[in-house]
């Protein structure tokens, strides 16, 4: 086995032991898809459908964006902040390990398990209480898993970058803070972004926000397919490439700074 | 013979900013920071040859950690010259790191919420370490570092002795040919001291391994270091043997008497008083102005003795008078080449 998927599998194991933050991030997880049920079942009372979405459509909405809360980690993710300022970076960088990988395959194992323990149990929970779209075949099935594997990469790209401020200043949390803001409001989690004015959603569905969370959905509602879908996939495809770009770009100056100024 | 640490004129400066102070100090910050540079390491020199155990002391702040982040590759000197294994450490750090160990007392690499197998499984696949050789390396350690006992516990739940043997063993899978050990023994028990020790000792002799052992526990230098080097204020200002080091500068002996009457001032010369409870009295002496023998003819020829001990200063003392007075700093700083 090679390192990375190593580091994917120990990563992995580690999130199963977790079981009491598992249990309790399912829970809430839970209850505010709900309580996102209900109050969408109250603004949709009068109308069959709102900037073409339906009921039925916005509610499994709030089901996967849910479930995919803990997967995507993507409003709140500190760890790798924590260990430039413990100093276990030092460590990490005395490994034979490229750092860039190293943390995408810690990252990997804890969006693995969690998918497993919060996400999936989640919109099963979910599909037995209200009536939910399902992906219609096979094919569609397997594009919702790509573009939920890009998803992550989009994620990652995103919230390694925003740790490496790390890098430059002692106190890099309210910078995480602001951007962890930025990618929960244009991202559609908190909001279907067919309910934005169309231009905000379409600026939102187009940033690496939106590429992480409103595509897969769109693909596994079926909103999107043929031609649509792969304009999609690569809009995501896109992002991972800039963001992995910008992130070794950044991650090699910061790199820099740390062995030239001192931890 | 060739060295494997070949350290030249290597100089490390940070420029440490002083801000002003205030709310118009916050924004003149902005514009105008005054700083001073500090020389955490002011051309030092040294080789280190394959299997060596080498002490690498000196007081906080004297630029131990420095030195060991430049070896390691983690900081990047400002000038000089550093050779390690045949390695520029900071330009070729991914793959000279593979060729040395580590390990900071202070903290571990070890994962911290899964056994401690689950760890050093992991550490098999980064360092590509040949099944047949993590098989014996593991059979070995689990052996003489004593594992068994708590291979399957998380890490999270060992004690520190158990922590640092288990650290040891990460850090030495891979056969590194080298091995910084920053404070090994921080925080542990007299026992556990002591195996850490026998370990290190074993590493060394059998399996030839060089190390380089900066610590803060003298004891550790005197049981294991042939060779120590002093650091202090970013120079060295000794290296070479620890024996040495003690015959020049731990001169200090104490001699304790019981006199069998109590004198008011029993003053001797050449000697101190530095302590004195009714008839017993101790004085301190060098041993190279006076000699014991000469000190006891001269108070038996003036008091009455019970009883009298001699003895030597304790390393550490020893140690701490170096650091407290600068000894050696002041003993040193002009010339250009440090006492060898």
């Amino acid at each position: 086995m090679n390192a990375f998927l190593a580091t994917v599998r120990i990563s992995f194991r580690r999130q199963l032991t977790y079981r009491a933050a598992n249990l309790s991030g399912l829970a809430t997880n839970l209850m505010f898809g709900f309580f996102r049920a209900s109050v969408l079942i109250a603004l949709y009372r009068e109308q069959p459908s709102v900037n073409g979405l339906t009921l039925q459509g916005a509610i499994t909405y709030a089901g996967l964006t849910q479930a995919m809360i803990g997967y995507l980690s993507f409003f709140h993710w500190y760890e790798l902040m924590h260990t430039v300022y413990d100093g276990q970076v030092g460590s990490d960088l005395l490994k034979p390990l490229d750092y860039f990988l190293y943390w995408l395959g810690v990252d990997a194992g804890r969006a693995l398990g969690t998918l497993l323990i919060r996400g999936v149990p989640l919109f099963l929970v979910f599909a037995l209480f209200y009536d939910v779209v399902l992906p219609l075949s096979l094919l569609q099935w397997g594009a919702f898993l790509l573009s939920l594997l890009f998803a992550l990469l989009i994620s990652f790209g995103w919230r390694f970058m925003v740790n490496l401020a790390s890098f430059w200043t002692p106190n890099a949390i309210g910078i995480g803070r602001f951007a962890f803001g930025l990618s929960w409001t244009f991202s559609g989690f908190f909001f279907p972004l067919a309910l934005f004015p169309d231009w905000l959603a379409e600026f939102s569905r187009l940033s690496p926000f939106g590429a992480s969370v409103y595509i897969p959905i769109q693909v596994f509602i079926g909103n999107v397919s043929g031609i649509e879908l792969t304009k999609s996939l690569i809009i995501q495809l896109t992002w991972i490439v800039i963001l992995v770009i910008l992130d070794h770009i950044i991650l090699n100056r910061g790199v820099r700074k740390l062995v030239i100024q001192g931890g | 013979m060739s060295s494997i640490i070949h350290v030249q004129d290597l100089v490390k400066t940070f420029k440490i900013y002083h801000d002003h102070k205030g709310y118009l100090g916050a924004i003149r910050n902005l514009f105008d920071r005054k700083y001073d540079l500090v020389h955490a390491v002011d051309q030092i020199n040294f080789d280190i040859h394959p299997g060596e155990l080498v002490g690498y002391i000196g007081p906080n702040g004297a630029g131990k950690s420095t030195t060991i982040k430049m070896l390691t590759g983690l900081l990047v000197p400002t000038s000089g010259e550093v050779r390690v294994n045949g390695y520029i450490p900071w330009k070729e750090r991914k793959t000279y790191v593979k060729h040395i160990g580590a390990v900071f007392g202070q903290r571990t690499t070890l994962w911290w919420d899964l056994p401690l197998s689950d760890s050093l499984t992991l550490l098999q696949h980064i360092y590509e370490i040949p099944d047949p050789l993590y098989k014996k390396n593991l059979a070995m350690f689990r052996e003489i570092l004593e594992l068994d006992a708590f291979m399957n516990t998380p890490v999270r739940s060992l004690s520190l002795g158990q922590r640092m043997r288990a650290d040891l063993c990460a850090a030495m899978l891979h056969d590194p040919k080298l091995v910084f050990l920053d404070e090994p023994t921080i925080g542990l028990d007299v026992v556990a001291k002591e195996r850490i020790r026998e370990f290190i000792q074993f590493i060394n002799r059998e399996r030839g391994t060089t190390i380089l052992l900066t610590t803060h526990d003298i004891a550790d230098v005197a049981k294991l270091c042939e060779r120590v080097m002093i650091i202090d204020h970013g120079k060295i200002v000794f290296d070479g043997k620890l024996d040495h080091l003690l015959r020049t500068y731990g001169g200090r002996r104490f001699l304790s008497v019981q006199f069998a009457e109590i004198y008011p001032e029993p003053v001797l010369e050449n000697a101190d008083i530095i302590k004195m409870e009714g008839n017993n009295v101790v004085y301190s002496f060098m041993r190279d102005t006076v000699s014991a023998s000469h000190l006891i003819h001269k108070l038996s020829e003036s008091y009455r003795i019970a009883d009298l001990e001699v003895n030597d200063q304790p390393i550490e003392d020893t140690i701490r008078e170096i650091y407290e007075k600068q000894l050696l700093y002041n003993h040193n700083h002009d010339k250009k080449n440090p006492a060898s």
